[in-house]
């Protein structure tokens, strides 16, 4: 499909909004030839020729048509409007879902300010193009040529004589186009470039107050703001060097017309009368002309932007929901690793990760920073697929089941909280939309979060600021669990959900998760071994592979990675503390 | 607490436009001399263009009658003349006015850009951050069109109308008079659809930055939408908001729309009042009026309502760019709270003696976040702050930093109350690692380099390699020049928390806070860390939090807090003896071996 195919996909449901538009757009254009043809009557019959009697009737002809070319012109501007709004719509939605759909292979390598611009700059050159251009230029062909053929009508050789502009003017249209399209395009580059500067400074002022690099980020920002600056006039230096020449072609038929019909007249090959007739359609001809440098413009704008969206959004992601896919309303949450890698970007990222998991087990997972123990989740919930090798729930693929179903009946707590700017009660619903206040609040409670968020002067409907900022660490993991723990999900997933919990609070949802129904299914990834030492099994990784397993005594006594772990956090503990284990 | 989100509208403003248009005059005045004489050139252009129906009346009257081929000549070599000129014209109003039009928007954004680095975390935490963004980029660019053409073809107009009126009077006053009455009835409608069309375009403008938030904070919260399988209820409230954009748009250009119609019509109805009027003077017995000055006046009405008609479309403009910048300009008067003081000095070179004196600070007016804060810490010391979640540790190390202002009390560095120092000399001199390790898109390089822009590759290595990042850095593809993005979404958390504790060394800080700086870290690269920090932190004074006890037992004092108050503070050894506490918390962490122990036995 090339991008302007997809453009007309959307073009074709308002269509009829568009017909009706431009044939209201060629009434109007012929009603407006007409009114100047009234003007001229008035003044030749009625002031010139003495005939008061005509006046009433052409008044209320002239007032007439004026009425319904206003009428007539509001009209065909809604529809055309209507058109472009609703166009606008159906694009953003499709682009919203494509970005939905998007796998993280996708985000990892696109700026969010570049994903807005697509949305917002380069709709609205989609928008001026719907509501604006196409009855334009329309309107303006239709006058031109309408002009043409009644000049043709009057005297074959002077229309021949103006036609001389018509390659002029094609070849200057396409010398334009082709000159201004990069430029469009560069103009939409630094756009981008500029909204996704304005939008990382925004996102990371904390960092930029704490470094005090206000001055830096100004001095950043004038680049910025200066290359957009350049670029927009660098492109207006290509459409001064244009638009000057429509309106010397638009003079030449003047020229034409004085020089060459004066010479016919004078020669009796056409008459006063004729010229004068001529003259009353020039305007027809000059308009369309001056307006035509514009308008190249407003088109190749439009053509740099359905582009411009149409590529960002061409990819198709590459975790796709299979065709026959299996469907399954609740998982026993059986979980099974087969020889898993997964390989990006040239990097090994995980090899080899091969274990297996009964329903209702407690997995603790714990590694050196970066040895893939997100990742190894990401794979469970298909954010990635596997390079090689198979991940099985309950004894399917998760590439052969449906996409929804998997993720739906996963509950995961991140890393790197994201809140949405909502209330904290809509960001424990946001898995469970439909869900009631006591719910939330149940939820609220198994995480620890009841407590402080009832502190809070507008409890539950405090609006939190997006990525929570205001609460504090520990307080937006804690909302982050309770939004998967609503979920009730038959796989639960806690990724660093408690890092920035103190013990107790830990130790208290510890106990809230193991009254989780019998058969849910626990992934913890940790670093500290509080979190996992009651797993029914640990997976210690390490540069993207398991290097011990088992449980926390058998690990504790093996001398490997996690005894070391094991010491360097409790190496200390008090004397006599532990007096019935004898030691460790 | 934030107080506003995506689908919620920001507060209309009833205020008189004049103010907004007062503000934007100012930053068009540094270009007045320049578009006056833009304004000149277009109008001695369209003096000349003027003179072409005059020669073409002139080819028709005088030369074809007396078959004068060589005055048609003539003719025709001024038209080319004039054109040329006119076409020169246009070139010199594109170049200028797209350099003036482009130098304004740059200028009000440069303004409201700098106003935002002004402006304190509470400003950013209240709103979505598409919403500050729109203002920044959208809203400013929306102007771009009033700029670059609007106001010159006004000024243009005006005088081309001025002109006309005088020449209009000139040829006969009565009849200029009935054109005139035209006007107020203009006015009229314009007044009737003021209100209702300003407030649509306000409503308009709202609408935008409500979808915008939206998508931003889509795109950021992505893997949050597809993990808790949310598309479907994203979509519909994306296009809900995408829709009630759509109607706001709808109604506001429909007031836009009025205008054009409202201008045909009553123009139309003056040339009808003009010419029956005209015709029944002509021909009253004491005739005052000729035929010719009535078609001469004909002639000149349309000349008369089209700068009228562009001038209505100017104003249409002008109300919707008005919807925009009162926007911005509200930006741009937000109060900054935190900023120096009149008379603030440098703050000399820090050594490191910080006091707190009776602290008290809240985020909201009645609520106290710390309660009489005092505490004392020599200079490169280790202080460690332990504490329930929420219980005010990052306020206490933000406040160092004067990222707010404290309500009563105050906080010493090195004896100078940090209020009476500027801001920049005060955190250029610390080095903050955020519980939030936000990563800019470039390179790790570039990530690190942030702490201080003067440092060489070697020195970036170098702390790196003292955060034990280095060797995960020289795995990835393209070592310290890997690209990362500011989602950072191919580094995990751990690893951006090592690079920003990279950048927080290469500042080179006298005062070093550590807000979770190793939560995401495991135990073994942190003792790691711990014996390069140790090196590095001697003679610098340092505030950690953490959770993991194991982090901050040597630190060379302990303060617990819980509800804003400083509960126990000392060494471990002696908060340990003191059996309070940071005696419980130490112990919960054992808590599970011992029930382990009991159910192994």
């Amino acid at each position: 499909m090339t991008p302007m195919k997809w453009f007309f996909s959307f073009v074709k449901k308002y269509r009829i909004y568009m017909i009706i538009g431009l044939f209201l757009t060629m009434v109007v254009s012929i009603l407006s030839i007409i009114n100047p043809y009234i003007s001229g009557q008035i003044v030749d019959k009625v002031i010139r020729g003495g005939d008061s009697s005509l006046l009433i009737p052409l008044i209320g002809c002239l007032l007439g048509t004026t009425v319904v070319i206003a009428i007539l012109r509001y009209l065909y501007q809604m529809l055309f409007e209507t058109a472009s709004q609703g166009v606008l719509y159906e694009m953003r939605d499709t682009v919203y879902r494509k970005l939905l759909a998007e796998d993280f292979n996708f985000y990892n390598k696109k700026r969010t300010g570049d994903l807005m611009s697509r949305q917002t700059g380069d709709m609205d050159a989609i928008r001026h193009f719907v509501a604006y251009v196409i009855y334009m230029v329309f309107s303006h062909v239709l006058m031109f040529v309408f002009a043409l053929i009644m000049i043709f009508t009057v005297n074959l050789k002077l229309a021949l004589c103006m036609i001389i502009v018509l390659p002029f003017t094609a070849l200057t249209t396409f010398l334009q186009s082709k000159e201004v399209h990069p430029a469009f395009r560069r103009n939409r580059d630094c756009f981008s470039s500029l909204n996704t500067y304005v939008q990382e400074n925004v996102s990371g002022n904390r960092v930029v107050k704490a470094f005090a690099k206000e001055d830096y980020e100004i001095s950043r920002f004038q680049k910025e703001n200066d290359k957009f600056r350049e670029a927009q006039i660098a492109a207006s230096r290509i459409w001064m060097k244009y638009v000057p020449i429509f309106e010397v072609l638009a003079y030449v038929l003047t020229i034409v017309l004085i020089l060459y019909g004066g010479y016919m007249v004078i020669h009796e090959e056409i008459t006063m009368g004729d010229l004068v007739t001529v003259n009353g359609y020039l305007w027809m001809l000059n308009t369309p002309l001056r307006m035509a440098g514009w308008l190249v413009n407003d088109i190749i704008n439009f053509i740099t932007s359905v582009d411009k969206i149409y590529k960002t959004y061409a990819e198709e992601p590459k975790v796709k929901m299979p065709l026959n896919c299996t469907k399954k309303e609740h998982f026993k949450g059986r979980i099974e690793f087969k020889n898993v890698s997964y390989r990006a970007d040239d990097d090994d990222i995980v090899t080899d990760i091969d274990f297996k998991v009964e329903p209702g087990q407690n997995i603790g997972i714990i590694g050196t920073t970066g040895s893939g123990k997100s990742t190894i989740m990401n794979l469970l919930c298909r954010f990635y697929d596997a390079t090689s090798g198979e991940v099985l729930v309950d004894g399917v693929n998760v590439k052969d089941m449906d996409l929804y179903y998997l993720r739906d009946n996963i509950g995961m707590a991140m890393q790197d909280v994201f809140l949405f700017s909502d209330t904290i009660e809509g960001n424990i619903a946001y898995g469970r939309p439909e869900s009631t206040f006591e719910e939330v609040k149940q939820a609220a409670v198994m995480a620890d979060a009841d407590e402080f968020i009832m502190g809070l002067p507008e409890g539950y409907d405090t609006i939190v600021g997006e990525r929570g900022v205001g609460l504090s660490g520990g307080q937006k993991q804690r909302i982050s669990l309770a939004r998967a723990l609503l979920k009730d999900p038959s796989i639960l997933i806690l990724d660093d959900t408690t890092s920035a919990v103190d013990m107790e609070t830990e130790s208290y949802i510890q106990t809230q998760l193991k009254k989780l129904k019998k058969n849910c299914t626990i992934f913890t990834i940790a670093y500290r071994i509080s979190s996992i030492k009651d797993a029914d099994l640990i997976l210690v990784m390490d540069h993207g592979s398991i290097i011990e397993r088992g449980t926390h005594e058998e690990l504790v006594n093996a001398d490997g990675y996690y005894a070391r772990a094991f010491h360097n956090q409790y190496g200390d503990i008090p004397k006599g503390f532990l007096a019935t284990k004898g030691g460790i | 607490m934030a107080r506003n989100r995506y689908d919620m509208d920001e507060v209309l403003e009833d205020s008189f436009d004049m103010n907004q248009i007062k503000r934007l005059a100012a930053y068009i005045k540094p270009y007045k001399n320049r578009m006056i004489s833009v304004v000149l050139l277009m109008l001695s252009s369209s003096a000349l263009t003027m003179l072409i129906p005059i020669f073409i009346s002139q080819v028709m009257d005088e030369c074809i009658p007396h078959k004068d081929m060589k005055m048609i000549i003539v003719y025709s070599i001024l038209t080319l003349v004039i054109a040329l000129y006119s076409a020169y014209a246009l070139r010199i109003k594109i170049k200028k006015m797209s350099v003036i039009g482009q130098n304004i928007i740059h200028d009000i954004r440069t303004d409201i850009f700098e106003h935002l680095q002004e402006l304190p975390f509470s400003y950013y935490d209240d709103r979505p951050h598409g919403k500050i963004q729109v203002r920044v980029v959208n809203y400013v660019n929306s102007l771009s069109d009033l700029l670059s053409n609007g106001i010159v073809n006004t000024f243009t107009d005006l005088c081309n109308l001025i002109f006309i009126l005088l020449f209009m009077f000139y040829l006969d006053v009565k009849l200029t008079l009935i054109c005139l009455c035209g006007l107020p009835l203009l006015a009229l409608v314009i007044v009737v659809i003021k209100k209702k069309q300003r407030h649509a375009w306000q409503i308009q403008s709202n609408k935008q930055s409500n979808l915008n938030a939206y998508i931003a904070e889509s795109i950021n919260g992505i893997r949050v939408t597809q993990s808790f399988v949310r598309e479907r209820e994203n979509t519909g409230i994306f296009n809900r908001l995408s829709s009630s954009y759509r109607k706001s748009w709808m109604t506001a250009v429909r007031y836009n729309f009025l205008m054009w119609p409202s201008v045909d019509v009553i123009s139309t109805a003056t040339t009808c009042c003009v010419c029956i009027l005209g015709v029944r003077w002509i021909m009253a017995p004491n005739a005052t009026l000729t035929v010719g000055v009535l078609i001469a006046f004909t002639s000149y009405i349309g000349r008369f309502w089209a700068p009228i008609n562009t001038l209505a479309g100017f104003y249409n403009s002008l109300l919707t760019a008005i919807s925009y910048l009162e926007r911005i300009f509200e930006t741009i008067d937000e109060k900054v709270n935190v900023k120096d003081e009149a008379d603030a000095i440098v703050m000399p070179e820090v050594k490191g003696k910080v006091e707190f004196h009776d602290v008290c600070f809240g985020y909201e007016e009645d609520q106290n976040v710390l309660n009489h804060i005092s505490f004392e810490v020599e200079q490169g010391e280790t202080y460690a702050i332990v504490g329930p979640t929420g219980a005010g540790k990052t306020t206490i190390v933000n406040l160092i930093s004067r990222f707010y202002n404290v309500n009563s009390g105050e906080i010493l560095i090195d004896g100078i109350d940090i209020s009476k120092v500027t801001l920049k000399s005060l955190r250029s001199q610390m080095g903050i690692m955020m519980q939030d390790s936000f990563i800019f898109s470039g390179t790790i390089m570039d990530n690190i380099r942030y702490g201080n822009m003067e440092a060489t590759d070697e020195e970036v290595i170098t702390a790196a390699k003292t955060v034990c990042a280095h060797d995960f850095i020289m795995k990835m593809e393209d070592g310290y020049q890997t690209q990362v993005n500011e989602r950072g979404s191919r580094l995990s958390a751990g690893q951006r928390q090592l690079i920003s504790f990279a950048r927080a060394l290469l500042a080179n800080p006298k005062i070093l806070i550590l807000d979770e700086a190793t939560s995401s870290i495991d135990t073994e690269t942190e003792i790691m860390l711990q014996k390069g920090l140790s090196r590095l932190l001697a003679g610098r004074t340092s505030f950690i939090i953490a959770h993991r006890l194991s982090t901050i037992k040597n630190a060379n004092c302990i303060m617990y807090v819980d509800h804003g108050r400083i509960e126990e503070q000392g060494t471990h050894d002696q908060l340990i003896n003191l059996k309070g506490e940071y005696y419980k918390l130490y112990m919960s962490q054992f808590d599970f071996l011992k029930e382990a122990s009991a159910t192994a036995y």
